[in-house]
């Protein structure tokens, strides 16, 4: 199947004498996203959700990287979709966070009230209860789930990143280094050191 | 803290993530495929245009140069062309008016033949000889 990575192998492809028909390659550049998409765009949305901690705004990140991959490196060959799909995931979430990091700085300078749309107690969905009866196995899941997302929250962005990776997504290290464009020394570091401060913050009994 | 330990964590840790994901609600799972749907179709109307550029833009490039330089090219002999012609223009117009057979021009050589008495009288005039 003909691939054009860089202007150079398409213009080795404009100079072949049989290119592959293009009808073809879409549908089978769209085949392939397609299942890759879904495979992987649940864990892509939870993973900004516990970054962001808003579900629509992590929706947001989600389809802009969904976005840029298919518009930008569908062509690679797809063992590089899942790194560069995170890449651009993790960079759409540390857009938004310093975005809102200078809404904030700007709302404490004007007048009128202050309010943290970060704060996790404005969240109304949050403190109304659920009508239907939990089970205790699963509240207790649920639960257990929060507080995590809250330990991860606490992270360091990039321990945080590299946790979420390794454990949720379960990339071995040289694809997290891809992702996080770094070493995989730094890998193993970052999450050698997010998962002991995760440990540290929810204690044994979690 | 164990590494044991470290591992128990990171498999709890990773069950809790997956029955999250597991238990998203219909609206996100909606939303996701509408994103999904989005993005692959916006892929696919914005490829075909994307591998053509890619293609073309080297052939578009040197064809923008072969015109800009033929125009340069061909800029400068029209000027040059357009002030041959006027200059010829001019020199037929100069030829016409020799050649030409009206009244005035015609008799100028009869006229300086007849006044050539009068002539001679203005130069002896002007430049009066020795008394003989």
């Amino acid at each position: 199947m003909a691939r054009f990575g860089t202007l150079n192998t398409a213009w080795m492809v404009w100079d072949s004498p049989a290119p592959a028909p293009e009808g073809a390659a879409v549908l089978e550049y769209t085949q392939e996203l397609e299942k890759f998409l879904a495979e992987i765009e649940r864990r892509a949305f939870r993973m900004a959700q516990v970054a962001l901690r808003d579900a629509d705004d992590a929706l947001d990140v989600v389809q802009d990287a969904m976005l840029k991959l298919t518009r930008n490196y569908a062509s690679r060959p797809s063992a590089e979709w899942r790194p560069l799909f995170y890449r651009i995931l993790e960079n759409g979430i540390r857009d938004l966070q310093r975005r809102r990091t200078v809404r904030k700085r700007v709302m404490t300078w004007l007048p009128g009230p202050k309010e943290d749309p970060d704060s996790e107690a404005q969240d109304p969905l949050e403190n109304v209860a659920d009508a239907a009866p939990a089970i205790p196995e699963r509240l207790m899941q649920g639960q257990a789930m929060e507080q995590l997302e809250r330990s991860l929250r606490a992270l360091p962005a990039r321990q945080r990143e590299a946790f979420m990776l390794r454990n949720f997504e379960g990339m071995d290290v040289a694809e997290t280094a891809s992702a996080m464009a770094c070493s995989e020394g730094s890998v193993k570091t970052h999450y050698s050191r997010a998962v002991h401060a995760l440990r540290a913050q929810l204690g044994e009994v979690w | 803290m164990s590494e044991q330990d470290d591992n128990a964590f990171e498999v709890r840790s990773r069950a809790l993530f997956q029955d999250s994901v597991e238990g998203l609600d219909m609206r996100i799972r909606s939303r996701l495929t509408q994103a999904r749907s989005a993005a692959l179709e916006a892929a696919a109307t914005r490829r075909p245009w994307a591998l053509g550029w890619k293609l073309w833009t080297p052939a578009a490039g040197v064809t923008a140069a072969a015109i800009l330089g033929l125009a340069l090219w061909m800029g400068s002999p029209p000027h040059h062309q357009a002030g041959t012609v006027a200059d010829a223009q001019s020199n037929f117009e100069d030829l016409d008016l020799l050649a030409s057979s009206d009244e005035g021009s015609g008799d100028a050589l009869d006229m300086l033949q007849d006044d050539i008495d009068f002539y001679d009288f203005a130069d002896k005039s002007a430049n009066p000889g020795p008394a003989a």
